[in-house]
């Protein structure tokens, strides 16, 4: 175990307690999702709420890689969330193309490169970006996508991408249902063991490091900018993957899908959560989403569902900023331990 | 409301929840979403439309009177004893004017309450947004209401609003002959309606021996105008067809009217003004406006001016007025269509049943007369009415000046 390798190698420390919340949570979460096709299986409208939350989720995890654990603060996640789907939409639409074992991956790759040139604009210059630099940066770019797709004609303008052609594998074509939250479900849980495994891992640590303190990383000899790009693509593939799954799983894309809008609300799934956790904002992005799909059918709050969506995640931001996790959660085990060093 | 009271009682579970108002207009807080369900049964249940329309966010005006007209129509079926004995039960879900969140509640519609047919949408990016969930995931029928830029050929898709030729067929030729009108400019909102209108825009006024010095889109928002009304002015253009629309309208209509424009003769004309839109400006900007649609409130037949009346009643004092430019004689229309057709196949509500029913449907009377779909193209013909707005002491109403009975769509 990391967290016992970590404590001895403290010298011989006290052990950490038997028990731990996180690794309880996420078991609980993983119990309860691989359920919901069973208990649910009767009510598509509800498959398909699932199905949507299992891939925004991914959205909100690659905000928490790169805010909850390297301190980018990215308003930008939506623009790579919203290329990718729109690229699948494209596929689909010129090239009568939507097999899932090539879609996908190229949605990771759309999303993982374009943030690798925004990650070298913004974060490998000569000087080095203050985080300021970097919300701004992102922001606007996510806002500058957004207009320039809203005016382009071949991509559909103002109007987006709709009927996009069915995610398949072979001559089997995914609609909303229990398949498709399957599929969603293992791309999830997927994404999920190897973000968990990348930030518990050694290269976790460092950006842990950088997190508390940049310039000491430095002077360690860390190329900490270097690091942040790398999570930086990384988090734009899952963004990208998320996208994608999206935009098969609507049918529909359009300009609000790569705008500042998106992006914000990947940071408060995120936030409302408990960043640097990655259950936190899969359970963020659950509570938001479900909230929002009953708030809006309550005949008393009808014509003002989103205002009471809006103050609830206020409070919570505001007066529990480590998120609904942290309500659960010890400080000491959402900092947490790292993998072994590899010797050689 | 006593009328209504008779064939609408509340369930329980509308007044536990406290909705008492609500509950006596009809309507009970279901678990999820809003429904309106008749008073009486029919063994085999009711029939059930799903509205879904723009309740919240920057369209709401027109998509609160869309849910207006579909309650105070689907009432008014269900008081005369419901389609082939089988009442209506209406169920709504908003499209809060944002496509995102629109695919997301049309699909409730359609996985949760089942519906036989959606009717809906305001906006093309709306219709187009939601048309896949509705029509190919979700196999359901679909009724667009809006006027709108035509080219929409889906089967199970049929189209009740005015399309181009509709509503530019008569009307530039009266610009042109009657009013003498030769230089068109065509100034723009910059998305897929104005760029598909102003292409059949400008092949009627070239076919009537006019020409168009500009034509040009701009941003929604945008707020200055005068470089463009330099170019009307240095253009000598003598008519205005407009399509910018809200935010950056009214700023536009301002500034046109203030550099003198209608005062030397010039003609502004604009194909989606209602009584609703002629609110958003001072009169005398309005006067001398000319709007061509397929029904305005000074249209003179009788059948038009009770239903006028009946809404009246139903909604007394309402701010969603029942006009044309908000889709809901689309509405209306939709729904008296779809009615006729489940008549006329003997109350089959099977997709296809109804389909090929409606392909022949028609209804003798309508906001502004009857309609009737044409065979194959999923778009109905109906009657245009050309209107100049008039200033009565700073009261603005249309004068209806020509009238073309059962006009094509000429679409598909």
């Amino acid at each position: 175990m990391g967290a016992v390798a970590g404590a001895a190698r403290r010298g011989g420390m006290r052990k950490t307690p038997g028990f731990r919340v996180l690794p309880a949570v996420e078991l609980l979460t993983l119990v309860v999702l691989v359920a919901v096709p069973f208990v649910l299986g009767h009510r598509p409208e509800l498959i398909t709420l699932m199905t949507n939350i299992l891939i925004l989720s991914l959205l909100a995890i690659s905000f928490d890689l790169c805010w909850g654990f390297s301190g980018i603060m990215s308003f930008g996640q939506a623009l790579f969330f919203g290329v990718a789907s729109y690229v699948i939409a494209l596929v689909g639409r010129d090239l009568d193309f939507s097999q899932l074992w090539g879609t996908l991956p190229l949605a990771m790759l759309v999303g993982g490169a374009l943030a690798a040139l925004m990650a070298a604009f913004l974060l490998l210059g000569r000087k080095t970006p203050t985080s300021i630099f970097v919300a701004f940066g992102t922001l606007t770019g996510a806002y500058a996508a957004e207009r320039l797709v809203a005016g382009w004609q071949y991509v559909g303008a103002g109007n987006g991408l709709s009927s996009i052609k069915l995610m398949a594998f072979g001559g089997y074509d995914f609609v909303e249902g229990v398949e498709f939250y399957g599929v969603a479900l293992t791309v999830l849980v997927l994404v999920y063991i190897a973000s968990r495994w990348l930030v518990r891992s050694q290269l976790g640590l460092v950006l842990a490091g950088m997190r508390q303190n940049e310039e000491r990383l430095a002077f360690f000899g860390y190329r900490i900018q270097v690091f942040k790009a790398l999570v930086f693509s990384l988090a734009g593939a899952v963004a990208g993957l998320s996208g994608a799954l999206y935009s098969y799983h609507q049918g529909f894309t359009g300009p609000s899908n790569l705008g500042p809008g998106l992006s914000t609300t990947a940071v408060i799934y995120c936030l409302f959560g408990g960043s640097g956790t990655l259950i936190g904002p899969v359970l963020g992005t659950a509570a938001i989403e479900g909230m929002s799909f009953f708030l809006s059918d309550v005949e008393a709050v009808r014509q003002f569902w989103p205002v009471i969506l809006g103050v609830v995640l206020l409070v919570v931001v505001m007066f529990q900023p480590t998120g609904l996790l942290g309500l659960v959660l010890s400080a000491r085990e959402r900092i947490g331990s790292y993998g072994m060093r590899q010797r050689g | 409301m006593s009328e209504h009271d008779r064939f609408a009682r509340p369930s329980r579970r509308g007044i536990l929840k406290g909705a008492a108002g609500l509950a006596s207009a009809g309507w009970t807080a279901a678990a999820t979403g809003w429904v309106l369900r008749p008073r009486w049964a029919h063994a085999e249940g009711p029939i059930k439309m799903g509205i879904a329309t723009d309740i919240t966010g920057a369209i709401a005006p027109s998509g609160n009177a869309n849910w207006q007209v579909a309650q105070f129509t689907v009432e008014r079926i269900n008081a005369a004893g419901g389609v082939g004995g089988k009442p209506i039960a209406l169920f709504l879900e908003d499209t809060a004017s944002d496509p995102k969140i629109a695919v997301g509640n049309v699909r409730k519609l359609i996985q949760e309450h089942r519906v036989d047919v959606v009717f809906g949408g305001i906006t093309s990016a709306m219709r187009q947004a939601i048309k896949d969930p509705i029509v190919n995931r979700g196999r359901t029928l679909y009724i667009y209401p809006q006027l709108y830029e035509g080219q929409e050929c889906t089967k199970y898709l049929y189209n009740t609003g005015p399309t181009p030729a509709q509503q530019c067929d008569r009307l530039i030729p009266y610009l042109v002959k009657e009013r003498g009108c030769k230089r068109f400019a065509l100034p723009s909102a910059n998305y897929v309606w104005p760029q598909l209108l102003n292409k059949y825009a400008r092949k009627v006024i070239e076919a009537n021996g006019a020409e168009v010095v500009f034509e040009e889109y701009y941003p929604l928002d945008q707020a200055e105008y005068s470089a463009t009304i330099g170019k009307i002015k240095d253009g000598k253009v003598d008519c205005v067809f407009n399509t910018i629309i809200p935010p950056g309208l009214q700023p536009f209509v301002k500034q046109l009217y203030e550099s003198g424009f209608q005062k030397n003769g010039g003609v502004l004309s604009c194909v989606y003004y209602d009584e609703n839109l002629l609110n958003y400006h001072p009169a005398n900007e309005m006067d001398g406006l000319v709007s061509c649609l397929d029904y305005f409130q000074a249209v003179d037949d009788p059948f038009s001016k009770s239903l006028q009346e009946g809404y009246e009643k139903r909604f007394p004092g309402t701010k969603y007025l029942f006009t044309a430019g908000s889709a809901s004689t689309g509405m209306y229309r939709g729904i008296k269509l779809y009615e006729a057709a489940v008549k006329s196949n003997g109350g089959k509500l099977g997709r296809d049943d109804v389909a090929a029913a409606l392909e022949h449907a028609s209804i003798p009377e309508g906001p502004g007369g009857g309609a009737s779909i044409v065979p194959g193209h999923w778009h109905c013909k109906m009657n245009m009415y050309t209107a100049v707005c008039r200033n009565d002491g700073g009261k603005t109403r249309y004068e209806v000046i020509d009238k073309a009975d059962m006009v094509d769509p000429r679409e598909c």
